[in-house]
């Protein structure tokens, strides 16, 4: 017969709203939590923007092509709406760009041939060019192998002589600069026209979209397929490495591909588990897709001259703590006892130790009890005065609350003196209130009941008041709405349920 | 026999003399309780009727006894610590109540009385309640006297102090002033004070001669001191003097007998406990709303312990002063930490059936049984399940279904409706509604409860809002082997629920989306469906669509056959075990129990019985049914409702038994191996019978055995006595020993000199007289000596 003490204890249940159904589909993974944490800004007023690339170095400019415009932003900058450096000596419309690795020179390629600004060119002229910046006119060399259009290319980021073109004739190629026969050390094939080519961090994987596909090779095994990535219903117009994990720490790090298309969709794919893990939808045809390397920014370039520019807040903490990390080596540690002294009774300070004293290791420690936190609402029901508590919870924003303390009336058998009792104001709020939610089907089959009680227990005074009129109307304008929108159900309803029974039959 | 689940507060209880016991009058027995642990100690039998009251002989510590009395007409007086019967007195009439005044009041007086015992007790003699005097210590008849008599039993109230008898009776008090020495033909004299309400309940002041006494209205009216012309006045010479200051008796109704009568109002219902501190300086109050009250008796100051949850009923002082008692109409009784007014344990007895059985038609009373391990879950009035151990016959914990603060007093417009486990007990299912006010906002909901591994206790784990609509939920029935439910409606349909369970990879996240979902909706020709049941194996599900069977495939939702046709409609279904026999019960103007079986399809057997409860055994093809008899056959089986055992192939019944208040009652087969726990005899028992009645009294056995032999229960929980402290040494421990040599050695001596004001600042200040001893010195030397001068 010994019962815990809390079950007999009396306790106290505050109107709690009627629980929702959880969501069918998985909740959200941390990855695409991740990713969604990007919030979008848009930058307008632009044509169709081919090409958009980040600066390696710090802070992370980036710079987008569109038309015969090379404009350069900072995403730092707000609002982004205005770029901080505008080149426009084009005399066609900018196809590439490129940022050197120290991110002072940029590369632009336009339409017209010229490579304005060591880089390495390729054209529609099925070319593949290695210029000298530095040496001016002339290309270094020059390699053949293309039969179509070249449109991008990348080098390796672990060796400065190697770098791959991908073209429209469906080959990737591998060159290398130091072999001078113009043959590529690597050739495979894509199978559509190739848009875009990455190299992977590690520098023996490239990725390639084209057609819908994205494929990953791997170039130390010669060129072997290593997967391809269906996932889009359109052409494939651009990819970027990108990298989850902001940290300096390199295995923390989990490189992803993002790839865009035409599709208006952003994909990100983790090669390691060959997933996409997360996707995302714009409302156009997406050209064109940059990463910074800092992790914080993601922009993405449309066909009709938007840019999506997504930045990520990285919390203080965050920052501070790796602050804190790093400096930790220089720096001399603080102290580790910070916490007090805890008196002993030899010490006449333990006779004046105030309610902030800290318990000391051995005390046994005897919590206040915790008190239970009621609204406004639960209050007032609690001294049973029931209408202020209709009005407090319908001033507040929270319909399910309303709900809750409309159903705990009922049970107490006061709803409807609660009503009869509201003065003109309150009634308003009841009928704002009535017209918002009552054709919401969660809560209509309360909210229907009721109305119709109100018309008919405060029928005067609504006759009588021009506002309560004007809400009685919209009411009665979104309960025919709700009609409409039921019968036409009802209609889709008798043309599937007969060929439902046919399939069945089957 | 087990026999359990009895009344704890029929009658009030006793705390032993040394507050480690309290005695609890439970039907035929007298539970004894440890106050400490809360479990129960032994029990005093031997009476055949109800016992209704139990006053504990006063004495030392270690005396512990007891009278009792009982409706069966005897007192008996009891050795409760052995425990054994001492003594029986038969009165030959039933006892409903029964005090004895002089084992209280001082204890000089009473060392003189008990030489002879007198007791008052309120007896019936065929016509109406009489209240009469009996002597215990020699007794050979109740006494002639009628000190009244009443239409309806009225319990006895005794004054602290031994000296005044009341009772209430509707709107009177009655008291009277009882004679100092008792002999059979002393009279006791008598005043009356009026109310204009009905009177629930009174109470005497310990010290003073003052009464209060509660109403239905919550009222609560204290007079102060009554009877002084009565019994205080011998000659009645001062009649006419008090007659004429009537006016100065304030509050008094005209011609009370009272000085002055004051009225306090709190309680919103009426109040039912009524009892005054020891001291006198304070009043317990307590009504309906379940709420304990505690009264300053001069200023009317209140302090409350509220939500209780239940009508209070009694309220007991124990000998150690921090402990009282307080008996709640819901069967539990808790044991409160009085300065703090503090709940510190409960003994918890099976809460009784609900009070409102007709608010709906789908409100079912019908406990329901964990076979497994003996539990049986009951609804309770505060919108909870109880879960209660048959074998152990004490409640295990409580589980709250509707997030709602309960008021005793209030209508009911919330209610859990049905409670269903499944077989391995490991899932719960309840039902409740909340009624709507003028058509709007009424809410059936459905919930499924899961076995908390570790705890063993229910958490829920979907809730699911109107599952048919608006149309109320006739029964749930659990898959026996996977997690499938299904619900019937009266609205026509029935829906099967499964719950999902993620796959092992995914278990963090599977816990928290598992739950239960709609599987498959169905109905028959739209018509009501009272009742749904699993075959043994899970294979079919049997719903009753009005007055016929379906039979489905519970997995692909198929309709498989429909059987039979009864006159009216089918209110339960069950497979009898493993065999391919389907129960099906009627009620209605043509009640019926019908056997079909399912090979033929077809009827087998049928009997035109009023059926209460039906139960499967879970591994043969018996079953057991409990049948109400109809009124006239009362007499021939004593009792309203007879068990039969049946087999299903069979229509002639294989056992029967008749039991009382078989109207709300439940059976069910207990499985498992209970060997642990309940020996037959040497002889264990696989299947153990459980008959739980209307007032949720059960009581367990086995059907098969014949004899009906005794089952004794090796209890697990053998109760731990704790040699708790007691009185003042519970709140500040266990005084030092007194060494009275080094006291004497370090005491003061204050009056050093003949004038100690001239040497008073010389010592030091803690050495100081105290100014009392200074004072008379200071005085005398300021007098002179009247026989200085004589000299």
């Amino acid at each position: 017969m010994a019962e815990p003490l809390h079950s007999s204890q009396p306790k106290t249940f505050p109107v709690k709203p009627k629980l929702k159904p959880k969501p069918r589909t998985q909740n959200q993974t941390p990855e695409s939590k991740y990713w969604s944490s990007f919030k979008n800004t848009q930058i307008q007023n632009l044509i169709s923007v081919p090409s958009l690339t980040f600066s390696p170095s710090s802070p992370h400019p980036f710079a987008a092509a569109h038309s015969a415009t090379v404009s350069i932003y900072k995403p730092q900058n707000d609002p982004l709406d205005s770029p901080t450096t505008t080149i426009t000596s084009f005399k066609d419309v900018v196809s590439s760009l490129s940022f050197r690795s120290d991110g002072r020179l940029l590369a632009a390629g336009d339409l017209s041939g010229l490579v304005q600004l060591r880089v390495i060119s390729a054209g529609d002229d099925a070319l593949v060019k290695v210029w000298d910046v530095a040496a001016g006119d002339s290309p270094v060399m020059e390699l053949r192998g293309h039969r179509d259009y070249v449109r991008c290319g990348d080098s390796s980021p672990v060796n400065a002589d190697t770098f791959i073109t991908g073209s429209y004739d469906h080959t990737v190629k591998l060159w290398d600069v130091r072999v001078g026969d113009s043959k590529p050390a690597i050739e495979v094939n894509h199978g559509n026209p190739v848009e875009d080519v990455v190299f992977l961090p590690a520098g023996g994987m490239v990725a390639t979209a084209g057609g819908n596909s994205v494929k990953f090779w791997d170039l130390i095994s010669g060129g072997k397929l290593v997967c391809s990535m269906e996932g889009h219903n359109k052409t494939v117009t651009s990819l970027c490495v990108g990298r989850i994990g902001s940290g300096s720490d390199e295995e923390l790090n989990q490189f992803r591909v993002l790839s865009v298309g035409l599709d208006g969709y952003m994909k990100v794919f983790d090669y390691s588990s060959m997933k996409v893990t997360h996707s995302m939808r714009f409302p156009a045809p997406l050209l064109s897709v940059a990463y910074s390397p800092d992790c914080k920014t993601r922009v993405i370039g449309t066909s009709n001259g938007i840019i999506y520019v997504g930045k990520r807040k990285i919390k203080e903490e965050e920052i501070e703590g790796r602050v804190s990390e790093k400096s930790l080596f220089w720096r001399i540690r603080p102290l580790e006892h910070t916490e007090k002294k805890v008196f002993r009774p030899s010490h006449f300070r333990y006779f004046q130790r105030g309610q902030g004293e800290k318990p000391s290791e051995g005390d046994y420690l005897i919590m206040r009890p915790k008190k239970e936190k009621l609204r406004e609402h639960d209050k007032l029901l609690k001294n049973f005065r029931h209408g202020e508590a209709l009005v407090s919870v319908l001033e507040g924003k929270n319909p399910g609350n309303v709900l809750a303390v409309m159903e705990e009336l009922v049970s107490r058998k006061k709803l409807m003196v609660c009503v009869s009792n509201l003065d003109a104001e309150k009634l308003k709020l009841l009928l704002v209130f009535l017209r918002k939610y009552c054709t919401v089907p969660r809560y209509s089959g309360l909210l229907m009941g009721l109305a119709r009680k109100v018309l008919e227990m405060r029928v005067d005074e609504i006759r009588g008041s021009e506002a309560l009129r004007a809400h009685i109307r919209n009411l009665k304008r979104s309960i025919e709405e709700e009609i409409k929108i039921q019968q036409s159900l009802q209609e889709i309803q008798g043309i599937i349920s007969p060929l439902l029974k046919i399939a069945g039959r089957r | 026999m087990i026999k359990g689940g009895q009344n704890y507060v029929s009658s009030p209880p006793a705390f032993s003399n040394d507050g480690n016991r309290v005695l609890v009058c439970t039907g035929n027995t007298v539970s004894i309780f440890s106050s400490s642990t809360g479990l129960q100690v032994s029990s005093l039998e031997g009476h055949t009727a109800p016992v209704t009251s139990v006053v504990v002989v006063p004495a030392t510590d270690i005396l512990c006894y007891c009278w009792t009395s009982s409706f069966d007409g005897t007192v008996r007086y009891w050795d409760f610590s052995v425990p054994e019967t001492v003594k029986k007195l038969d009165l030959g009439m039933p006892i409903f109540s029964m005090v004895i005044p002089s084992f209280l009041g001082s204890p000089e007086e009473n060392n003189a009385k008990t030489a002879n015992v007198f007791a008052y007790v309120s007896v019936h003699d065929g016509k109406a309640w009489q209240i009469r005097k009996c002597s215990l210590t020699n007794y050979r008849k109740v006494g002639k006297l009628v000190l009244k008599e009443t239409e309806r039993p009225e319990p006895l109230i005794i004054s602290p102090s031994g000296k005044f008898l009341g009772i209430k009776h509707k709107r009177k008090l009655h008291i009277w002033k009882l004679p100092r020495v008792e002999s059979d033909v002393a009279v006791a004299k008598k005043i009356t004070l009026h109310h204009t309400k009905t009177i629930t309940v009174l109470a005497f002041h310990p010290t003073e001669r003052t009464v209060a006494a509660g109403d239905v209205t919550g009222r609560m009216l204290i007079w102060r001191g009554f009877g002084t012309q009565k019994f205080l006045d011998h000659s009645g010479s001062n009649n006419r003097i008090s007659m004429n200051d009537g006016e100065d008796k304030h509050g008094v109704r005209q011609n009370d007998d009272a000085e002055s009568c004051s009225v306090w109002h709190w309680h919103s219902a009426g109040v039912c406990l009524l009892s005054f501190s020891p001291d006198g300086a304070y009043l317990y109050s307590g009504g309906t709303e379940g709420v304990l009250v505690l009264w300053q008796l001069d200023s009317g100051k209140k302090k409350f312990l509220p939500r209780i949850g239940s009508p209070l009923l009694y309220f007991i002082e124990s000998p150690d002063p921090s402990l009282s008692l307080i008996s709640c109409a819901d069967n539990q009784i808790h044991m409160l930490k009085t300065p703090s007014m503090e709940i510190i344990k409960s003994i918890s007895g099976i809460k009784p059936p609900l009070s409102y059985q007709e608010i709906c038609e789908s409100f079912s009373g019908k406990a329901a049984f964990d076979c497994t391990s003996g539990l049986v879950a009951v609804q309770t009035e505060n919108y909870g399940i109880q879960f209660y151990s048959l074998l152990a016959n004490r409640g295990v914990y409580e589980v709250q279904v509707c997030e709602r603060n309960h008021q005793p007093a209030d209508e009911v417009t919330v209610a859990v409706t049905l409670v269903e486990l499944s077989v391995d007990g490991s899932i719960m299912g309840t039902v409740e509604i909340k009624l709507p006010e003028e058509g709007v906002g009424g809410l059936v909901s459905l919930k499924f409860w899961d076995l908390d591994s570790d705890t063993k206790r229910f958490s829920v784990s979907t809730v699911i809002y109107e599952p048919h609509r608006d149309a109320h939920i006739s029964a749930i029935a659990f898959h026996p082997t996977h997690r499938m439910a299904v619900s019937s409606s009266y609205g026509g349909d029935f829906k099967i629920w499964v719950c999902k369970e993620g796959d092992i990879q995914q278990k963090g996240q599977a816990l928290q989306n598992s739950g239960w979902m709609c599987h498959a909706v169905g109905s028959y020709k739209n018509k009501a469906m009272r009742a749904a049941t699993f075959s043994a194996d899970g294979s079919v599900l049997a719903v009753a669509a009005d007055t016929v069977i379906t039979l489905w495939d519970p997995d692909k939702n198929v309709l498989m056959a429909v059987v039979g046709e009864t006159p009216t409609p089918i209110v339960s279904l069950a497979f009898a075990g493993k065999s391919e026999y389907l129960l099906s019960v009627s009620h209605g103007l043509k009640p019926r129990l019908s056997v079909w079986s399912m090979s033929k399809l077809a009827m087998a057997w049928s009997y035109r019985l009023q059926i209460e409860a039906v139960s499967p055994a879970i591994d043969s093809s018996y079953f057991a049914i409990l049948a109400l008899l109809p009124e006239s056959n009362e007499r021939a089986f004593k009792g309203n409702g007879i068990i039969l055992l049946f087999n299903a192939t069979d229509p002639v019944p294989v056992a029967s038994m008749s039991v009382t208040k078989a109207k709300g009652g439940g059976l069910a087969f207990l499985k498992g191996d209970l060997s642990e726990r309940a020996v037959i005899d040497g002889k264990t028992s696989q299947t153990l019978l459980v008959y739980i009645n209307g007032d949720r009294e059960y009581v367990i056995f086995d059907p098969y055995d014949k004899e009906g032999h005794e089952l004794s229960i090796i209890r697990q929980d053998v109760p731990l006595e704790e040699t708790g402290q007691f009185g003042y040494s519970s709140i500040y421990g266990e005084l030092p020993k007194f060494d009275l040599q080094k006291d004497k050695t370090a005491s003061v001596i204050s009056t050093a000199s003949e004038r100690p004001w001239e040497t008073i600042f010389t010592g030091s200040t803690h050495m100081l007289p105290p100014l009392t001893k200074l004072c008379s010195v200071f005085l005398e030397s300021l007098l002179e000596k009247r026989t200085a001068l004589a000299e």
